[in-house]
């Protein structure tokens, strides 16, 4: 079910109240809005989300009806300080959230202004809450193949009936009539002699029958090896969904070498720990999924402690490129600047990883000579077309764009070495 | 043309025999017997297979397969529970660290990926080595993932934990200095100041006991220790200026392999063989056997190992204006030497002291200190003193020796028989050995320390006066080990580890030496990125030189000969045997005589010949064995091998074999190590017989012939060369044509490659004249390219998977060879010139072997790159074929699962799986392979630039042939981008292609190769 949804409906409540929240913010703080957006994610995004979900801090939506302005930024500032002047607000709020003190940020009245006024304005993703009025979709998985067998047998013991009805008519009325007594055919003379009194309609028959027989051995043998849309269960139920959907975390903050390296690589437990040190409880599993992490690194949820008896998380690999492959990464998203979602599908929208392409050489292929090399603002590629003579230049630059290909994107020892 | 030599690659072509003619022409040595079965009719029809058999097995075979093939295996993937800041998945490590085993001392970067160190390379920036590293270096990695290591000390032979080690050997030891007992350490040489340190910590802490430590080195130089005590005051060895030489005589001294610091001599040799500068050094050797620096010396003489003394001594003389009875060569290195007084070297590879006291006075009388030679920075790279090491050996025999501590060493395998060290140290009370793997010396101890491998470890050197070097590790330790250091530390007493200590020495030690860095942390990260550190030289020599050559002359007089004498010399691979259990260096073929997996007796051609004994050695070709007594110490069954260039009433062998290896602890070799009595490196002792047995020999020499093409090697003489006229030296090829004479590459039948001029068009220039054979690319080709070894059997049936090989010509005049008789065409083998010459894929951009594929396997790129697609390749072998180069290597074998390779392939278990490079694909059954031009490297080189937006530069992408070449015979570059050597190397008067006449348009230039000679001598 791919469906995305809110599981709570006091998370719908809380959603739709910042949706229509973002319909009262006056237009005339647009720039102040687009100021705190950047000034929000650099300073506040790693702890709060800006709806009313709670990620190490709590959510800020309402935090400008909450507190006074003036308080506010003392807060922001200095919390410690606050708190430790025996402010009762300050403190009310550093016993509610477990006594973890917040940072003290290096910001200006201004800034924090700017960043309220981002807060007020924000709205959660819209799809998120009009998808889930809608009918829940149910995926047709068509007929099981034990239907069709039993729907097989059924009309073969169908066919043995009415033979044996229609002989029983035919031998009622050869003995009214006085006739002799006719032969029961067994089941194979009636088809042979079916079939030689229509051959021409058989032999068509089996024609086709061949032909959609070698269409199938033959897309299935294309198929071997193939494994789109694999979706293997994980040792931890993680939901893309949840994180890169819902929560819109970047897909480069957990896969961060896809940028740099060959791999894109799977996020060490030590890193899913900047946000769930605080956030020990997910929206459908609990503490159950969660606690697979801690179990990993043998961290105490509520000491927050770190034990010795660490053991790896073995997740199943879901993408696999044959050893004869070299695929790098970092070549097409920081090079190529190719977004995930091309060879990944919407991520964001899983709840257990799957393998959206076919990741055959044909694909490969087909995306090379499509796509435009990223030529604007490279050095090296300022080079290489320095380099192209006139004609090539021209031919190539014909359609207006160098392809891959057209820089030997398709020779066999791009990919194989 | 003023150089139309023959070359031959071994006796068998030089003969011409028959047996050679039909092999010549076959692709295979073996024999194929198809014909025999099929054209057999009883045979076939009294077959248990019938043809409906053979097609059931077919049928069923291809069914199981493809259902085989439609189950995909469920793979995981298993992050770091805390990942390092920079240890990325995908991306590479380089640590900064050096390699100092007592023989061989290197400044080095190891590359790690996902942590694993895959690959060693020379540290570019070291002033030291510039980078040089030889094969026994590059191969160490392999090393660390040796399945048979220790993984927990031992204790009588039972695994134990280290705290139960260290406390019992603290209780021994507190007992034994209790009571003022004899403690004593013996070790390889030891350059390493904090180990120095903490040693001499122990003996002072310990005033009550009698401790001393003995180094002790397999190979030794206590000959030239000693002379330069006597004649300078310090006992060490000096270091030299080869590039700033312009006469470099060597009598005995294998200076490219074995002698003391033999990669920064390379390094430096090289400088000075470039004919463009002008100038080149001339290279005088005189030997025994031909080594490695003897196959690249413009004059060579091949001489009895008891005579090198004589020939010092005639040299000597000949400087002191007594010139009569010297022989014609000695002459001349002698004239040459005067004539460039304080721009020369002499070096002498004997180990008496006498010997080296009368170079060191040749030296002193030719102004060479202070100009090519320096004492004033002395080099510690050899610092065993034979005399020490007898002493203890005579401890030990006494019995009052309480506790023998042995680290890096392997004396009851390396020391002479007649000092018996196995029945020495069993009498002493407690003996502890420090060993990596099991070893001769490990058997014997009473108590073993599993010692870490050199890439898990801390430690510091300082191998020359004021290069101080840091070896840091790049891996944590795999199994549970230790080093000795770390242990006495703990056995002290003292606080911390051995790399706190390490950085307590520095921190007193270097420190002050600098003043860039004003917090030590700073400095020691610093030195740490960089690997060394360039300090004030803390020893100087008195000035003062004392003048021992007469007496010394005297003693040499005495020097006896015999009419048959042995020479012990280190193979370029196994060197002194440290890592004889490593099969890539096992499997580099030796570059003089092209034979791999064994050691022989090498014999002048000739005398073997008079013997009886057979020249030619292949698949059906076996060598002759003797019984060789050398010493008292008898050898039975040996192989004896014919040697062009072996001096006459001479034989040679190789030390460091003998040793178990694999998992089957097979023995390669025999130990010659026995029979070096007094740690002398000849003997005239020797008596020998024919066994009559005759004895398998695995070596490439007569594969892969050259066709009888001359066009493949070019060589001309200086005088020539600076004449200038490219003509006389380097002719172009002409094709007759209908409208005269064309230059081959103006006659073209297919077009030209289509974006020559487009993108990148990579290619290689390799220097004949700076190539010196030593294999360092071939065995770093191997582990960049998951090269597989295919053992001694293999090799034998010319299957060696090595994507790169150094062939080596031996040359004669054209008229000795054409003018004489068969039997006088046997003289030049008493002492051919030699040429070595890498030979890998030359990525021909009119290349014969992809217009042959039927499936399209092999193309070619548009950046001049000759790609092999593994996976599209079915087998064919039709590339091999049409290769004029015979470059293409196919997989006969699933070498890495097939039970015969278990024994020494080391990607067959997970520990040696480790060492692969995950960049390139392990190749399978029944494909062809070959050298890639590293476009693993290309294409990481072209990532880095794009994502750094900016344009490859020069240099910066390296093969990793280039890279490991010591003397940067091999250039890699670009040749679009008109500012690359590599162009401007191909755009040379030496610069020529190989077997160009075929049109073949290769992309790798060769340089001619020019010797220091007359051309009128040569």
């Amino acid at each position: 079910m791919n469906v995305i949804s809110f599981k709570k409906p006091a998370n719908l409540f809380l959603g739709l109240f910042s949706f229509l929240l973002a319909f009262s913010v006056s237009t005339t703080s647009l720039q102040a809005q687009e100021d705190g957006e950047k000034l929000f994610k650099s300073y506040c995004a790693s702890c709060h989300s800006p709806g009313a979900n709670q990620l190490v801090g709590p959510g800020l939506a309402g935090v400008y009806d909450k507190y006074e302005k003036e308080w506010l930024y003392k807060w922001i500032k200095n919390s410690g300080a606050l708190i430790a002047s025996g402010d009762d607000q300050a403190v009310a709020v550093y016993e509610q959230y477990a006594k973890v003190a917040m940072p003290a940020q290096p910001v200006t009245d201004v800034q924090i202004d700017a960043i309220l006024e981002y807060v007020k304005a924000y709205k959660p993703p819209v799809a998120d809450v009009v998808v889930q009025d809608g009918p829940v979709a149910v995926e047709d998985e068509g007929m099981s193949s034990y239907t069709i067998v039993g729907i097989v047998v059924l009309f073969l013991i169908l066919i043995i009936l009415l033979r044996k009805v229609q002989y029983i008519f035919t031998a009622a009325k050869a003995r009214d009539s006085g006739e002799e007594m006719p032969e029961e055919t067994t089941l194979t003379q009636a088809l042979g002699i079916t079939v030689s009194q229509n051959k021409t309609i058989f032999a068509l028959l089996g024609i086709v029958c061949l032909c959609l027989f070698a269409k199938g051995g033959w897309d299935s043998a294309f198929g071997v090896g193939v494994f789109q849309g694999y979706e293997p269960e994980q040792p931890i139920k993680f939901s893309h969904e949840l994180h890169a959907g819902t929560n819109g975390i970047d897909c480069n903050y957990c896969h961060n070498s896809a940028s740099y390296s060959k791999s894109a690589g799977i996020p060490s437990p030590n890193l899913c720990m900047n946000c769930h040190t605080y956030i020990q409880e997910g929206p459908q599993y609990g503490k159950e999924e969660i606690s697979k992490i801690y179990t990993a690194l043998d961290f105490d949820p509520v000491t927050k402690t770190y034990g010795p008896n660490q053991k790896p998380i073995k997740w199943v690999k879901v993408h696999n490129l044959p050893d004869h492959v070299y695929f790098n990464h970092s070549q097409h998203v920081t090079v190529g600047k190719i977004a995930c979602q091309k060879c990944h599908g919407p991520v964001e929208t899983y709840t257990v990883g799957k393998q959206y392409a076919e990741l055959t050489m044909g694909w490969c292929i087909n995306c090379h000579r499509e796509t435009k090399v990223q030529m604007a603002d490279n050095g090296y590629y300022d080079e290489i077309h320095e380099r192209l003579p006139e004609e090539l230049k021209k031919q190539y630059l014909e359609d207006g764009t160098i392809t891959v290909s057209e820089l030997g994107g398709i020779e066999c020892g791009k990919c194989h070495y | 043309m003023s150089n139309n030599k023959k070359y031959w690659k071994g006796v068998e072509e030089l003969n011409d025999s028959p047996a050679f003619q039909k092999v010549k022409s076959q692709e295979f040595n073996e024999y194929l017997p198809a014909e025999d079965f099929l054209g057999d009719e009883g045979l076939l029809e009294n077959s248990s297979t019938s043809r409906r058999d053979f097609l059931k097995y077919l049928g069923f075979g291809v069914t199981a397969a493809s259902l085989a093939a439609c189950e995909a295996p469920v793979n995981k993937v298993i992050p770091h529970v805390i990942k390092g800041d920079k240890t990325n998945p995908g991306v590479a490590n380089y640590f900064a660290t050096n390699y100092s085993d007592g023989f061989d001392y290197c400044d080095i970067v190891v590359k790690t990926r996902e942590g694993r160190p895959i690959k060693i390379e020379g540290n570019k920036k070291s002033p030291l080595t510039n980078g040089a590293i030889n094969s026994r270096v590059n191969s160490s990695v392999l090393s660390l993932y040796d399945e048979k290591r220790y993984r927990a000390p031992q204790m009588e032979g039972v695994s134990t934990s280290w705290s139960k080690f260290n406390s019992t050997v603290k209780k021994q030891l507190t007992e034994v200095i209790a009571k003022g007992g004899k403690v004593r350490i013996l070790t390889n040489t030891i350059t390493s100041p904090s180990t120095k340190k903490l040693v001499s910590e122990f003996v002072a802490a310990n005033p009550a006991a009698d401790i001393k430590h003995v180094s002790y080195d397999a190979v030794s130089a206590s000959g030239m220790l000693e002379a330069n005590k006597e004649s300078f005051g310090v006992a060490a060895l000096p270091t030299y200026d080869l590039s700033k030489a312009k006469s470099i005589v060597s009598i005995g001294a294998d200076f490219m392999n074995s002698f003391p610091s033999s990669l920064e001599l390379t390094s430096q040799y090289a400088k000075g063989r470039k004919p463009e500068n002008g100038w080149m050094s001339k290279h005088f050797q005189f030997e025994a056997s031909l080594s490695l620096s003897g196959s690249n010396a413009d004059v060579r003489m091949p001489m009895k190992p008891s005579e090198y003394g004589k020939t010092v001594v005639a040299i000597y003389n000949y400087l002191n204006g007594n010139k009569s009875g010297a022989a014609p060569k000695v002459k001349m290195a002698a004239e040459h030497l005067m004539a460039n007084k304080g721009a020369s070297v002499v070096l002498c590879g004997s180990n008496d002291k006498n010997i080296q006291n009368v170079v060191v006075a040749i030296n002193q009388m030719l102004g060479n200190y202070g100009k090519t030679i320096n004492i004033n920075k002395p080099s510690f790279q050899r610092q065993g003193m034979d005399a020490d090491v007898a002493g203890l050996v005579k401890e030990l025999k006494g019995g009052s020796v309480d506790v023998l501590i042995i680290d890096g060493a392997n004396p009851v395998y390396n020391m002479p028989a007649d000092m018996d060290f196995k029945g020495a140290m069993s009498k002493a009370k407690t003996s502890i050995v420090f060993a990596s793997r099991p070893n001769e010396t490990s058997a014997e101890a009473k108590m073993v320390g599993a010692a870490a491998h050199y890439l898990e470890s801390w430690n510091d050197a300082n191998a020359v006066a004021g290069h101080y070097s840091l070896t840091q590790p790049s891996i944590s330790p795999l199994f549970d080990t230790k080093q000795l250091q770390d242990c006495l530390i703990s056995w002290m007493g003292l606080d911390g580890t051995y790399y706190d200590y390490i950085k307590a020495t520095w921190s007193e030690v270097a420190f002050p030496m600098q003043s860039k860095s004003l917090l030590f942390e700073d400095f020691w990260n610093t030195t740490l990125e960089a690997g060394f550190f360039i300090g004030n030289s803390t020893v100087a020599a008195s000035a003062s030189f004392t003048d021992n050559s007469s007496s010394a002359v005297s003693a040499i007089s005495k020097i006896k000969s015999s009419d048959l004498e042995i020479e012990f010399y280190s193979k370029v691979g196994i060197g002194n045997g440290n890592q004889s259990h490593n099969p890539w260096l096992q499997e580099l073929p030796d570059p003089i005589s092209k034979i791999t997996w064994d050691n022989y007796i090498a014999m002048n051609p000739v005398e073997a010949r008079a013997e009886g004994f057979a020249t030619e050695y292949g698949e059906q070709k076996d060598a002759d064995t003797i019984n060789i007594t050398i010493n008292g110490v008898t050898y039975e069954n040996v192989p004896v091998v014919a040697q062009p260039g072996q001096a006459p009433g001479t034989v040679s062998v190789a030390i460091g074999y003998g040793q178990a290896i694999g998992k089957s602890n097979e023995v390669i070799g025999f130990n010659a190590f026995s029979a070096m009595k007094g740690m002398k490196n000849y003997s005239t002792d020797v008596s020998m017989e024919a066994a009559g047995q005759k004895y398998q020999i695995a070596t490439t020499q007569t594969h892969q012939t050259v066709m009888g093409r001359t066009s493949v090697v070019r060589e001309t003489t200086l005088d020539v060369f600076q004449t200038g006229v490219k003509d006389d030296f380097n002719p172009a090829h002409m094709l007759a044509t209908h409208e005269g004479p064309m230059n081959i590459n103006d006659v073209d039948l297919w077009a030209a490659h289509p974006v020559a001029t487009a993108g990148h068009h990579w290619g290689m220039s390799i220097d004949l004249n700076s190539c010196i054979g030593c294999g360092s690319c071939v065995t770093s080709c191997n582990s960049e390219n998951n090269v597989p070894v295919v053992g001694k059997d293999e090799v034998r049936r010319s299957r060696e998977m090595h994507w790169m090989r150094i062939d080596r010509y031996f040359s004669s005049t054209p008229d000795s060879l054409e003018t004489r008789s068969y039997g006088e065409m046997e003289q030049p083998e008493d002492n051919p010139q030699v040429v070595h010459q890498p030979m890998m894929c030359q990525h021909c951009n009119h290349a014969p072997c992809e217009t042959v594929c039927p499936v399209a396997a092999t193309t070619h790129s548009n950046e001049g790159l000759n790609q092999m697609t593994y996976n599209r390749c079915i087998g064919t072998r039709y590339c091999a074929n049409n290769c004029p180069y015979k470059v293409r290597r196919f997989n006969w074998f699933n070498y890495l699962g097939y039970d015969k390779f278990a024994d020494l392939n080391p990607s067959q278990d997970d520990l040696g799986r480790m060492v692969l490079n995950p960049d390139v694909t392990v190749r399978a059954r029944g494909v062809m392979e070959k050298c890639s031009l590293c476009v693993q490297r290309i294409q990481t080189g072209k990532l880095d630039a794009k994502k750094e937006s900016r344009p490859v530069m020069d240099g910066d992408i390296e093969t990793a042939c280039s890279s490991a070449c010591p003397t940067s015979a091999i250039t890699f570059g670009d040749y679009n981008d008109k500012s690359s050597r590599v162009l401007a190397a191909s755009q040379s008067n030496r610069a020529y292609r190989v077997i160009e006449e075929v049109g073949t348009q290769s992309n790798i230039y060769y340089q001619t190769k020019v010797r220091n000679v007359e051309s009128n001598i040569a």
